[in-house]
């Protein structure tokens, strides 16, 4: 079983740290993984903005560097997500059939469902309240969306359940969006900022000392908001809580 | 970059408490769609049959629509076409004028709304009155609905008092929903009572039957109907269901979806017109017929009009119906809007998200998100792109699609790091306003990778 | 052409994909107690219900929901305690005004205290224009759910009906609820 680890750009650019966390993770329950050197981008910010023909050669060249590989594993629910949905139909219309879709895996659904580890040797002694995150939750179903009458589950909660010392929350409106969106954080900055601040809110009154997610989109977004007005709370992706200590 | 959305959003934000309030209010009423939702296990169930009628029925119209009209004209009712708006208003008010009428007492109805009717009857001389005490309180103050089911959400107790006073001559500074709700009962009973004319929506329309059933919480439109010797119901044509055991799988879905209660107090089935009184209905095509020719869209004629997607949708709690420049706000209207004329309702594509919680509650699974994040791709051949947002785009595909630059471009940007706040948070920059921006890293992941420091 | 043929044509000429009538075969909600469940709900609603003792007689039991009521209106032999019939009224417009209107129920649904009334009066009006309706319901009459109900009525024959859960209602103003915006202010099923 050889696995791609796919970093995606703002991940490689901002957030280094996450995916070194994924790759020591991935190590760690045993799995194959490589790095192919030089990605950028899956194309969403494009594609969500209204030019998904931009992502085309993005798609294209993703489908060449993960060729080789059984699986495509990465820390960002919403990019995996666009490969998932969105990369079939981008590349039937470049004449390309996508093999990517099939086999690509956000880090926590890959963990939950496929590598299933019993144990881990993370240490977390702190309070952190789950960001479940729109794509996360509604295109890979990481947990129950709120809206459906299906019963509770949530794999990230399975997940942290397996770090010692670790308390978990979920806000009072459990899955309702940052307010990121991509671009829509910029061509809607007062809408966007009013969800972003509701949201940080929403998990501080959990008391929680962490906001935390499978999507390092929606952290960044949130402590965007958090920096600006001096909030008492962090970000931190899941994959870091997993692998701390590691 | 903005759209004509953001900037009203943007105006609708600045008066705080209200935008909390009507944030906070919709979503209880979301709340209690979801205790309802959460009630029947077959749930889930009911939205694939509803989808699956609807699917069925759309795809059947011509025959469906026939059945009806056949099993109409038995039961005694009246039966007209119109094929759009200006037709639509010119039946109504040929019937008005055939019976001499003065005045006409109407339901809550969007097609009207749609049809702009009411401006067009007053033109000749109509008195139209809405009944629905929410469209009435925005009829008496001079303003349309902010949201199709909860029409005057936006509007503040006080404010409606100090409306009544003026127009209902109610007590002056009592501002108590119970008296104001009263008053305006009185008042409109005495409309009811000597309406020439009565007219309602429909919620469905029953091909099996010929009857139309109309849904309501006041009791507004079995009150017009009772006094006036005319009924004219109209509804545009994807409201056909093929049979009453199909409205079994409906109205368990519709109230609960829309206002979080198991039905409406009222679920009214009008078939046959009373004795000495006539009974028109009126099918409406008024585009409805070239949205079958777009499969991308077709799916936006299985909604029942519930509004649960306004109350769920983040975008549209936090930024008032008035901020769309579609006539339907929220997810369902930016997606009917953009099938009316997508150059005219571009503006309101930008009010998403892309957080899908609107597919998941609809109960007719219109995959509302969805189709937005497909209009979005047609903006640009439409000509109604963003200039900035395409530049910004362009720009990150042309970098992205270049590694090497990509990589160079990492290197420098924890540069900007330590840029002067001015330069970094300036007028243009609308990340800025309200969050600070994400710190580059020193080294990018590409970078530990290669120098061989990810272990 | 008609405008009738003209929308016909077009429908036939844009109709793309066409779907089959899905089976409407479900496993709808069923309840231990349809009763208590419809008691609950009709509360719920804002309605009140009243289950009918051995010893009761209907007509005092009415008199003691509505003391005050002077005029009260039914076609019913049985309700003695009525002022007037409705059905001898020549214009409905003599209806306003009136107190209480007693009428009979055909069936209710447990899952939302819906009562089906298919119109057994002259003016329908009878069923919206009092201050309060009381509904007449055997208690033995009462379905689970809508699905149920409509499968009930599959082919009834009737010029009008209505499924009444509660009184009329309206929380227009700031999402307040109020009772009575245009229909019955009081709404009071009585099981027998």
């Amino acid at each position: 079983m050889k696995v791609g680890l796919f970093i995606p750009c703002y991940i490689n650019a901002v957030y280094p740290e996450v995916g070194v966390a994924a790759f020591k993770l991935l190590k760690q329950v045993g799995v194959d993984v490589d790095y192919p050197l030089d990605q950028t981008c899956c194309g969403q910010p494009m594609a969500n903005a209204g030019f998904e023909n931009e992502a085309t050669r993005l798609a294209v060249r993703m489908e060449d560097l993960f060729q080789s590989y059984d699986y495509v594993v990465g820390p960002s629910a919403s990019c995996v997500a666009f490969v998932k949905e969105n990369h079939p139909h981008i590349l039937e219309k470049a004449g390309h059939v996508c093999a990517n879709s099939k086999k690509i895996y956000d880090i926590c659904e890959f963990l939950h469902d496929v590598v299933k580890p019993e144990s881990l040797p993370a240490v977390f002694p702190h309070k952190v309240s789950l960001h479940n995150s729109c794509h996360g939750v509604r295109e890979l179903h990481l947990s129950s969306p709120s809206e459906m009458n299906i019963p509770y589950y949530s794999k990230l909660r399975n997940l942290l359940s397996l770090v010692k010392g670790i308390e978990v929350f979920e806000p009072k409106r459990v899955d309702e969006c940052c307010g990121f969106g991509g671009m829509f954080s910029v061509e809607e900055p007062e809408v966007s900022v009013c969800m972003g601040h509701d949201k940080v809110m929403d998990h501080i009154s959990t008391g929680a000392e962490y906001i935390t997610g499978a999507d390092s989109s929606c952290l960044m977004h949130m402590q965007g908001v958090i920096k600006r007005e001096h909030l008492p709370i962090q970000t931190i992706h899941i994959v870091q809580i997993l692998a701390a200590g590691l | 970059m903005s759209t004509k959305h953001s900037i009203a959003a943007a105006r609708f934000i600045e008066n705080r408490p209200q935008e909390k309030w009507h944030d906070e209010t919709l979503w209880m009423v979301r709340a209690k769609r979801d205790k309802q939702s959460k009630s029947l296990p077959e749930w889930e169930r009911l939205r694939d049959l509803a989808s699956a009628i609807k699917m069925y029925s759309n795809s059947h119209l011509e025959t469906l629509l026939q059945e009806f009209e056949k099993n109409a004209i038995a039961n005694g009712a009246i039966v007209h076409w119109a094929k759009d708006a200006e037709e639509h208003n010119q039946i109504v008010y040929d019937i008005l004028k055939e019976h001499q009428a003065k005045n006409l007492v109407k339901s809550k109805s969007m097609l009207t709304e749609e049809c702009e009717m009411n401006p067009f009857l007053f033109s000749k001389g109509i008195d139209v009155v809405e009944s629905d005490l929410g469209e009435r309180i925005l009829q008496l103050m001079d303003l349309k609905p902010s949201h199709i089911v909860l029409p005057a959400i936006h509007i503040k107790r006080q404010q409606v008092g100090e409306m009544m006073e003026e127009k209902l001559g109610t007590e002056k500074g009592n501002f108590d929903p119970t008296y104001l709700t009263h008053a305006a009962r009185k008042h409109l009973r005495e409309k009811f009572l000597h309406a020439d004319v009565s007219m309602t929506g429909a919620n469905f329309a029953v091909a099996s039957t010929g009857e139309i059933v109309v849904c309501t919480n006041e009791g507004n439109a079995d009150m017009g109907t009772s006094f006036a010797k005319v009924h004219i119901a109209t509804f545009g044509m994807e409201k056909i269901v093929p049979n009453r055991e199909a409205l079994g799988v409906f109205t368990r879905l519709l109230a609960r979806s829309g206002t979080g209660q198991p039905i409406t107090s009222y679920t009214s089935h009008y078939r046959k017109p009373p004795k000495g009184c006539e009974f028109h209905i009126i099918i409406v095509d008024n585009g409805r017929s070239e949205i079958l020719a777009q499969p991308d869209h077709v799916k936006t004629l299985n909604c029942i009009r519930c509004g649960e997607c306004m109350n769920t949708c983040p975008v549209y709690r936090r930024s008032g119906g008035y901020s769309y420049t579609y006539f339907i706000p929220g997810p369902i209207g930016i997606n009917l809007g953009m099938l009316r004329n997508p150059e005219k309702y571009a503006d309101n594509v930008s009010a998403c998200s892309l957080c899908l919680s609107c597919s998941n509650v609809c109960p007719a699974k219109v995959d509302l998100g969805e189709q937005i994040y497909k209009w979005r791709q047609d903006l640009d051949r439409i000509g109604r792109a963003n200039k900035q947002k395409k530049l910004m785009s362009a720009g990150m595909q042309y970098l992205m699609e270049r590694p090497a630059l990509f990589n160079t471009a990492l290197k420098f940007a924890p540069l900007v790091n330590h840029l002067p706040r001015f330069m970094v948070y300036n007028a243009v920059n609308a990340w800025g306003k309200g969050r600070e921006l994400p710190t580059f890293a020193k080294e990018s992941f590409n970078e530990l990778w290669k120098k061989n420091k990810v272990k | 052409m008609s405008s009738k043929e003209d929308i016909l044509k077009r429908i036939h000429a844009n109709t793309r994909q066409q779907y089959d009538m899905p089976d409407l075969s479900l496993n709808a909600i069923v309840y231990e107690d349809k009763l208590k469940t419809f008691i609950e709900v009709l509360k719920a609603a804002g309605g009140e219900a009243y289950v009918m003792q051995p010893d009761d007689d209907l007509n005092a039991v009415i008199r003691r929901f509505y003391p005050e009521a002077q005029r009260i209106g039914s076609n019913l032999n049985e309700i003695t305690c009525a002022t007037f019939n409705p059905d001898e009224l020549e214009d409905p417009r003599e209806l306003n005004g009136t107190d209480v209107s007693v009428v009979k129920g055909e069936f209710g649904v447990a899952e939302n205290a819906a009562v089906w009334l298919p119109c057994q009066y002259r003016y329908k009006a009878v069923y919206f224009i009092s201050n309060a309706l009381v509904i007449l319901l055997d208690r033995q009459e009462l379905v689970n759910n809508m699905n149920e109900a409509y499968r009930r009525i599959t082919n009834a024959d009737y010029s009008f009906g209505v499924f009444m859960s509660g009184p009329s209602k309206t929380a227009d103003i700031e999402q307040a609820l109020v009772f009575g915006a245009h229909g019955p202010i009081r709404v009071t099923v009585i099981l027998i």
